[in-house]
């Protein structure tokens, strides 16, 4: 003979059946408010699209290089490392002939302001094997034109004259670093904090992003975007 | 509820991209020695040519050092050296008890005060530069995590009064030992166990051909004696084959052989000249010169001769490739339209050519230090043809040799078996 079931509590079943679905369509309705919250306003007062920038060179003067020609030096190779310490060295190995210096492309940039101020000084005679376009200006640092944008590309800028790699990391391991950093940037140019959020792994690399932005001073953001950079902020990527 | 803010805000938030950062060597100071001071000083003249030799560090000047000149091994005041901008210490204290000289070298992080290198280096006095270089070799690896060269010996051809001859010396010019004679003796290369140095010889009036140099007895035995012209032998990275160019019925080809000079074979078949074939690093394809498309130009193919492809396609002369350590590179000399010789590079995925030399004189015979951050070349920039060095990219070009009539024809050796 079966053993009989004790019968199901009706309460219980009761009970439960009606509040599952209430949780659920609180918790939905919460979200959808929350949401709303943040985003109804950011549709009607939204700034401008953030583009990423690009970096603009000018053209250089100069006619387009035959490729069938093997290539020449953009710029010449950089100087000799400065002289070490005077240790008495006795030597009579021949030293390499000193070189000008190149300037640098903000010097470039610089120069070529002056140029359309009419502030400049008499220029040099260019290089009249330099690739570049017959529409191009001496002070040129690109063979081809590229467009791009106004405040990010100052950013980029700014950071990437502060931006030094250590040579003692090597080529192979260049090609695999990365980090990436969070940077809220104050309505004066000043940049409030920073973040790494992924850190390269590399002691030497991340210490010199830490540098890199501790120096960079940057110009005041344009008003449309000031309020978005000094709450959220902007991610710099860096890849050595 | 929180991850989807984050996510709102996150996809609201400018990225910006930046690559291409400046590559600046490190700042290092090297303190006075401690200890000894002539063998100290040795010491450390030696260690700071290799540094500044390097590319790597910017070693800092002396006269603006604010910390002690007495200041010990330890117990250092980090904060003196931060002040004028080191960011690496070295310090130095030699002993010379007899004929030896022992030195305890260190390595210090200036940032986070902290010993990151330590070691005591002993050599006889002759060969003091030896301590210099071992503890390089050893910062060098701290740093980069890679084979560091300054134990590495490079060989080359001397011009005497009486013809040119082999000779060996240290990877900075130093300690010049001659292997041959003086008759014409050209094209040195290393077998991988840096034993032996094969070459190219008129030595035996029966043309050119090819023989070998033990680095240390200095015994030399012919090596290949084919028809009246081989040249430029090359050995495989694993040492057991080698390559060769040698004339047979007017034609110059590549040929493949056992190290012993035993069972070889011709790689190459082509109507023009084939000539100054260079191994990649994975023994897997060679890098040669050929003419058949009527210019000297770069070609590679696998190293059983298949698979032919041409490389360079600029300029009308393109010879003399030597395929970098690291596999992705081969430098080459090549004739631009002033018809003046100057180094490149050639990328062999994609093509890319960089120009590393221009507006010095003439630059010819590119050779890869095993580790491929550099590269030894000759060099007429000076008025006699010397050996010069560079890295990949064209920078930091330094005098080698400094021969009363000139050198060329430069072969780097490989790096010091690991002890």
């Amino acid at each position: 003979m079966s053993e009989s079931l004790p019968p199901k509590s009706v309460l219980a079943l009761e009970a439960r059946t009606p509040l599952t679905p209430g949780i659920a369509l609180a918790v939905l309705l919460h979200v959808v408010v929350f949401g709303a919250a943040l985003v109804l306003p950011r549709l009607f007062d939204r700034a401008p699209p953030l583009r990423k920038p690009i970096i603009a060179h000018m053209v250089a003067l100069g006619k387009p290089r035959d490729p069938h020609l093997l290539p020449r030096k953009e710029l010449a190779p950089p100087a000799a490392a400065a002289s070490p310490m005077t240790v008495p060295v006795p030597s009579s190995k021949p030293s390499p002939a000193p070189r000008k210096r190149e300037p640098t492309r903000q010097e470039l940039m610089q120069r070529a302001l002056a140029h359309a101020t009419g502030r400049a000084e008499p220029r040099e005679e260019p290089d009249p094997e330099r690739a570049g376009s017959a529409k191009g200006t001496p002070e040129g640092t690109a063979a081809t034109a590229e467009e791009g944008d106004a405040y990010f590309t100052a950013v980029h800028d700014a950071i990437l004259e502060n931006y030094v790699v250590p040579s003692v990391i090597s080529e192979r391991e260049r090609l695999y670093l990365s980090a990436s950093v969070l940077a809220w940037i104050g309505p004066g140019g000043q940049i409030l904090k920073h973040e790494f959020q992924k850190k390269s792994g590399n002691a030497f690399f991340d210490q010199a992003l830490e540098l890199a932005i501790q120096r960079t001073k940057l110009p005041p953001p344009p008003a449309e975007i000031a309020k978005s950079l000094r709450d959220t902020g902007v991610v710099l990527n860096f890849k050595p | 509820m929180i991850f989807l803010l984050a996510l709102l805000l996150a996809a609201e938030r400018p990225v910006i991209d930046l690559s291409g950062g400046r590559v600046q060597a490190y700042p290092l100071a090297m303190a006075r020695p401690l200890g000894v001071q002539d063998a100290g000083i040795a010491v450390q003249s030696v260690l700071s040519q290799d540094f500044e030799r390097s590319g790597l560090f910017k070693l800092l000047d002396p006269a603006s050092f604010l910390a002690r000149p007495t200041e010990g091994l330890t117990n250092i005041d980090y904060s003196k050296w931060q002040a004028v901008g080191a960011q690496g210490l070295i310090k130095i204290s030699c002993d010379a008890p007899g004929a030896e000289v022992k030195c305890d070298m260190r390595l210090y992080d200036v940032a986070h005060g902290v010993e990151l290198l330590h070691g005591t280096y002993n050599a006889p006095r002759a060969a003091m530069r030896q301590i210099a270089h071992r503890f390089g070799d050893d910062v060098v690896r701290y740093f980069t995590h890679e084979p560091a060269i300054f134990q590495t010996r490079i060989a080359y051809v001397r011009e005497t009064e009486q013809g040119k001859q082999i000779v060996v010396a240290d990877q900075d010019g130093a300690n010049v030992q001659p292997l041959t004679g003086a008759s014409i003796n050209l094209l040195p290369a290393w077998t991988p166990d840096g034993r032996t140095i094969a070459f190219t010889s008129f030595r035996d009036g029966l043309g050119a051909h090819v023989y070998t140099v033990d680095a240390v007895t200095r015994q030399v035995r012919p090596l290949v004696l084919m028809g009246d012209f081989a040249t430029g032998a090359v050995y495989a990275p694993d040492g057991l084959r080698f390559l060769f160019s040698a004339s047979l019925d007017d034609n110059t080809d590549i040929y493949l052989s056992q190290a012993d000079g035993s069972a070889g074979r011709r790689l190459t078949d082509s109507r023009g000249i084939d000539i100054s074939a260079s191994w990649s690093p994975d023994g897997k394809r060679i890098a040669f010169v050929s003419e058949r498309a009527g210019s000297p130009q770069i070609y590679i193919m696998a190293a059983d001769g298949s698979d032919v492809r041409r490389l360079t396609f600029q300029g009308n002369y393109n010879q003399e490739p030597a395929w970098s350590p690291k596999g992705d590179l081969i430098a080459f000399s090549g004739r631009d339209e002033h018809r003046i010789f100057d180094l490149y590079t050639v990328a062999v995925e994609g093509g890319k050519v960089t120009r590393l030399t221009q507006n010095q004189g003439t630059n010819e015979k590119p050779s890869w230090a095993p580790n491929g951050r550099y590269l030894l070349f000759s060099s007429t920039r000076g008025g006699k043809r010397q050996l010069w060095e560079t890295q990949p990219d064209g920078s930091n070009q330094r005098a080698v040799t400094s021969e009363r009539m000139g050198a060329s024809d430069p072969a780097w050796g490989p790096l010091p078996a690991s002890k």
